[in-house]
C-alpha cells in the first residue's frame, strides 16, 4: 500500500497547479490500495478538500495572520500540534514538499530523508532534488524559460500523469464572462482603464449575456472602477461579485462560466482546473511559460519587452513599459477577430497545449521572440524528465543547454529515489 | 584481437551504487586478460562526500561544495593516470569525472572510456557528458546510440552486462546455509513498485524476498527474508543457488505495467545463469541475442508467470536442463573477460594509433640476469601478469602490493630505482 504525503504551503494557484502531481499519486495509490495526503494552510483546507476529494487534507499554521504577535504565533502553532503529530505519525513512502520557504524546511525534519522529495532537510541541513537544482539554474535565463511550475511538481514523482489527463480540456459552460479582478501583485494586473475596453471587445466577441466580476473585498473599489469604465449594455450584464463568494464558492461559480478574463491568478487557475475557458493577460513578472493556465484551450496574451519577465520584488524603472500595448486597439482587434489581426509590438497571443514533458503555450498570433529558446529548452528538459516519450524528440535540439546546465553532482548523484545500492 | 603487449588499465570506480562491483568485475576480468590494471577507489571519497550533507549550511552552498569536492577527487584522478600512464582509462557509471578532468586527460593523450551500465532513461545526463569521453559504452541500442552520435558521441557501442565465473558459480550449501537462504521461489533485489505489487499476487508459490526497499508493505513483509537488510554479492550468490525457483523481474518505477518490457538485461540474469541457477524472467528487448528462450525460462506478463511459476515448481528436471544450458551460454559468452576484450577491441578499432608501441624499460625477463629470471616469472604468475610484461608494468604491479614486500621484489623496486637515477 503506498501512502504519499503532499506538503502545499503556498497559495490559492499553487494549491490548483499541484493537481497534476496530486492525481497521479492518487492513480498509483488507487492501484495499491494506498493514500494520498495533503498538507496545506488551514485557510486553504476547505477548498482543499473541493479540489482534491481522494485525498486526507491536513490544515497546517502556515499562512502568517498573528505577523509579528510572537505570543499569538506561538499560540497558533502550538494549537496545530495534533495536525503536526498527525502528520508525523503516518510511515510515508514519499513526502514532497514543494515550497523553498523555511516553514515548509523545518516541516521535513519531521520525515526521513530518504521518502522526501523536492526542498529536503536532514540534520538541519536544506538540500534539494536534483531537478530543483537545475530549475533554480534555469532562472539565470528566465526568457528561455519553458517549464510550466505545474510540471516541475509533478516530476518530482518518477511517472507524472500524462499532461493531457490533468485537467478537463477547456469548454464554455453557460455561465457567461468572468472577470477576475487582480492579482496579488497590483503590477501584474490590468487597471480598469485597461481592462474596460477589452471586457467590452470581449462581451461582444464572445455573445456574453451576462458579466461576473471576481475579488476579494478589498478589490470592490476596483470593481466599481472598472463598472465606471463600461458603456451602456456591457454594465448592465455585470455582476460585481466581489468579496461574495468563500472559497469554495468560488469554484462553484467559476465552473459555470464560458470564460474567465484574468491576470495570473489564482482564480484562473481555478478556472483552469475546472476545464473554463481563460483568456488571460500576463505582463510585468507573469511569464505565461512558468505558470499560465494548465491544459488545452486557454488564451494567454503575454508581454514579450525586452526586460520580460521581471522581478516582482523590484520596483520597476522602465515606467510599466509593458503595459501600454495591452491598451492599444490592436489587441482590442485580436480579441475580437484574432485570425484577421494582429498584436500590437510586444504582445504575442498564446494558446494553451501540452506535449510529454507537459503544458505549453504555442504563439497563435504575433512575433515571439523566445520561442526557439523555449524549444530547445523543452527538448533538453523532455529528454531529461520524460522517459520513453522523449525518444521523439529530435536529438541535437537542446544539446548545448545540457552542456551548460549539467553539473558533476548530476552525473555522479544517482537520481532522487533510487536505491544507492543500485538496482535494474 | 591480441595486442603485442599488456595494457595499462586504470579502472575508476563511483563512489557507490550498482555499478561499484562490476567495476570491480571488470578490473578482475582485465587483469585475468593480462593486463595491468590500476583501480581507481573512488569508494574510498565516499565518506568525505557524504560528509558535506551534514555541513547545515544553505542548499545552494551544499550544491556549491559537492561539485567542488567532486573536481577535487577528479584531480586524483588526473593525478593518479599521471603517475601510471594507462593506455586506457575504463570509467564505469557515475565514477567521479569531471568534464574538466576529462578534458586534460584528452589533452594528455589519455584514451578514456565509459561503460554507463544504466538505464539512460533513468540517468538522464548522459548526454553533456558523453562526447568527453573516447569511447562510451552502453548497455542499450537504439534510440540511444543514434542519440549519442547527435550528442557527439561517435564512438558508441553496445556491450551487454555480463557475469563473473570467480564469483558467480555453483555453491554446495550446507544445511544450515539452505535454511538461512533457501526458498520454493525466490527474488533478491530491491522493492520498485512493478514488483511489490507483481510479487503480491504470488504468495501461494512458497515466495522469499531478500534485499532492501521493501518497508511498508505489509503484504509482503511476512515473506521478507534477513531483515530486509542489504545483501553482500556473497549472499546473493548463495541465495541463488539454495532457491528452486529464482524471479528475475527487472525494476519499474511504474505501477502502469508491472512487467515493464523494457530493452536491456540486468546484471542479475547474467549472474543467475553463471550460478547455474533456474530463474524465470521478464520478457526483455535485447534478450533473445544473449539467451535463446530454450536457455532461460522467460514472461511477458504476470499471467504467463504464474503459470511458468507453477510448471518449474513442479517439474525440477526442467529447471535442471534450463539452468546447465544457461551456464554454458553465460561461460561461453557472457563473462566480463569477453566484454573487456570487446572493450578493447572496439577502442583499437576506432582510436587511430591506440594502443602505441612498447612501452620504455622493455619486457621485464629479458632484461633480467638469467639466474633471476625462473624467480620472476613465477612471480608474474603470482601477479597475473603475461610473460612479455613490460619491466615497468612489472614495477607498477609489484608497488601495488599490500604489505611487506619479498627480498625479491624489492630487489626490482631497487632495480627500477637505479636505473631511473642511472639512466637506462
Amino acid at each position: 500500500m503506498a501512502r504519499f504525503l503532499v506538503v502545499q504551503l503556498a497559495r490559492i494557484g499553487d494549491l490548483a497547479q499541484t493537481r497534476r502531481l496530486l492525481a497521479g499519486l492518487a492513480r498509483k495509490a488507487e492501484a495499491t490500495g494506498g493514500e494520498v495526503h495533503l498538507a496545506v494552510d488551514a485557510s486553504l483546507a476547505g477548498l482543499a478538500r473541493r479540489l482534491y476529494p481522494f485525498a486526507t487534507v491536513h490544515g497546517l499554521p502556515a499562512h502568517g495572520a498573528p505577523g509579528r504577535d510572537a505570543a499569538a504565533a506561538a499560540r497558533r502553532v502550538m494549537e496545530a500540534r495534533p495536525a503536526f503529530e498527525a502528520v508525523a505519525a503516518a510511515r510515508w513512502d514519499k513526502v514532497f514538499l514543494l515550497n523553498f520557504s523555511p516553514l515548509s524546511m523545518a516541516l521535513a525534519a519531521m520525515f526521513p530523508p530518504e521518502v522526501q522529495r523536492g526542498y529536503r532537510m536532514h540534520a538541519g541541513q536544506a538540500d534539494k532534488d536534483a531537478l530543483l537544482r537545475l530549475v533554480f539554474r534555469l532562472t539565470r535565463d528566465r526568457r528561455g524559460a519553458g517549464i510550466n511550475l505545474a510540471d516541475i511538481w509533478a516530476h518530482l514523482d518518477d511517472a507524472p500523469l500524462d499532461p493531457a489527463l490533468v485537467n478537463p480540456p477547456a469548454a464554455p459552460r453557460g455561465g457567461g464572462l468572468g472577470v477576475a479582478l487582480a492579482g496579488r501583485a497590483a503590477r501584474r494586473s490590468l487597471p480598469p482603464e485597461v481592462l474596460a475596453p477589452i471586457v467590452r471587445t470581449l462581451f461582444l466577441a464572445t455573445g456574453a449575456k451576462r458579466v461576473t466580476l471576481f475579488g476579494t473585498p478589498s478589490q470592490a473599489g476596483e470593481a466599481r472602477a472598472l463598472l465606471r469604465r463600461l458603456d451602456g449594455p456591457v454594465r448592465e450584464a455585470c455582476r460585481d461579485a466581489t468579496g461574495q463568494t468563500d472559497l469554495p464558492g468560488l469554484v462553484d461559480a467559476l465552473s459555470g462560466l464560458d470564460r474567465l478574463v484574468t491576470p495570473d491568478t489564482g482564480a484562473m487557475h481555478l478556472a483552469a482546473f475546472c476545464g473554463v475557458p481563460v483568456t488571460a493577460f500576463f505582463l510585468s513578472s507573469a511569464w505565461s511559460h512558468e505558470t499560465g493556465p494548465y491544459g488545452l484551450g486557454h488564451t494567454v496574451w503575454q508581454h514579450t519587452v525586452p526586460c520580460a519577465p521581471c522581478l516582482e520584488s523590484a520596483p520597476c524603472d522602465k515606467g510599466l513599459a509593458c503595459l501600454p500595448p495591452f491598451a492599444d486597439p490592436a489587441l482590442h482587434r485580436c480579441l475580437a477577430a484574432p485570425a484577421k489581426a494582429a498584436p500590437p509590438a510586444g504582445i504575442v497571443g498564446l494558446a494553451t497545449d501540452c506535449d510529454a514533458l507537459g503544458a505549453l503555450c504555442r504563439p497563435f498570433c504575433g512575433d515571439d521572440p523566445t520561442a526557439g529558446r523555449r524549444e530547445a529548452l523543452r527538448a533538453f528538459l523532455t529528454r531529461r524528465l520524460a522517459g520513453e516519450a522523449a525518444d521523439a524528440v529530435p536529438a541535437e535540439s537542446g544539446h548545448d543547454l545540457a552542456e551548460s546546465l549539467s553539473l558533476e553532482t548530476d552525473w555522479v548523484l544517482p537520481p532522487p529515489g533510487r536505491a544507492l545500492a543500485g538496482e535494474w | 584481437m591480441a595486442f603485442s603487449r599488456a595494457l595499462r588499465v586504470l579502472v575508476v570506480l563511483p563512489m557507490y551504487g550498482g555499478s561499484l562491483p562490476i567495476g570491480r568485475y571488470c578490473a578482475d576480468a582485465l587483469k585475468g586478460l593480462g593486463h595491468a590494471v590500476e583501480v581507481f577507489e573512488a569508494p574510498a571519497f565516499h565518506g568525505a562526500f557524504s560528509a558535506l550533507k551534514d555541513l547545515r549550511v544553505t542548499s545552494d552552498r551544499l550544491e556549491y561544495l559537492e561539485n567542488s569536492f567532486l573536481q577535487v577527487v577528479s584531480q586524483a584522478v588526473c593525478a593518479k593516470a599521471e603517475t601510471f600512464g594507462p593506455d586506457l582509462l575504463l570509467a564505469l557509471a557515475q565514477a567521479p569525472l569531471s568534464r574538466q578532468a576529462l578534458k586534460r586527460l584528452r589533452r594528455d593523450g589519455v584514451a578514456t572510456a565509459m561503460w554507463f551500465v544504466e538505464d539512460f532513461r533513468l540517468f538522464t545526463y548522459w548526454e553533456a557528458f558523453a562526447p568527453y569521453y573516447d569511447v562510451f559504452a552502453v548497455i542499450q541500442k537504439e534510440p540511444l546510440l543514434e542519440k549519442l552520435a547527435a550528442a557527439g558521441q561517435g564512438n558508441a557501442f553496445y556491450l551487454p552486462l555480463a557475469a563473473d565465473p570467480a564469483v558467480h558459480r555453483p555453491l554446495e550449501l550446507t544445511p544450515v546455509e539452505r535454511r538461512i537462504y533457501g526458498a520454493r521461489t525466490s527474488f533478491m533485489g530491491a522493492g520498485y513498485p512493478n514488483r511489490r505489487l507483481a510479487f503480491a499476487e504470488l504468495l501461494d508459490y512458497g515466495l522469499a524476498i531478500f534485499g532492501s526497499d521493501w518497508d511498508g508493505d505489509a503484504t509482503l513483509a511476512p515473506r521478507l527474508r534477513l531483515d530486509g537488510r542489504r545483501i553482500s554479492t556473497e549472499e546473493s550468490v548463495r541465495i541463488f543457488n539454495a532457491a528452486e525457483v529464482n524471479l528475475n523481474l527487472h525494476s519499474s518505477v511504474s505501477v502502469e505495467r508491472l512487467v515493464p518490457g523494457g530493452d536491456f538485461v540486468n546484471p542479475r540474469t547474467f549472474e543467475l545463469a553463471m550460478c547455474g541457477a533456474f530463474q524465470l524472467v521478464d520478457r526483455r528487448g535485447l534478450l533473445s541475442e544473449l539467451f535463446s528462450e530454450d536457455e532461460l525460462a522467460q514472461f511477458g506478463d504476470l499471467g504467463e508467470l504464474k503459470e511458468r511459476l507453477a510448471y518449474f515448481l513442479a517439474h525440477p528436471d526442467a529447471r535442471a536442463v534450463f539452468a546447465e544450458k544457461a551456464r554454458r551460454r553465460a561461460l561461453a559468452e557472457h563473462t566480463y573477460a569477453r566484454r573487456m576484450e570487446a572493450l578493447l577491441d572496439f577502442a583499437a578499432s576506432r582510436l587511430p594509433g591506440w594502443p602505441g608501441g612498447e612501452r620504455d624499460g622493455g619486457q621485464a625477463l629479458s632484461g633480467l640476469p638469467e639466474e633471476m629470471r625462473g624467480e620472476v616469472a613465477a612471480l608474474l604468475g603470482e601477479l597475473s601478469l603475461p610473460p612479455d610484461v613490460s619491466f615497468d608494468d612489472l614495477v607498477w604491479a609489484v608497488r601495488a602490493r599490500q604489505g611487506v614486500l619479498s627480498p625479491l621484489e624489492t630487489s626490482l623496486l631497487f632495480l627500477d630505482e637505479w636505473r631511473r637515477q642511472y639512466g637506462r
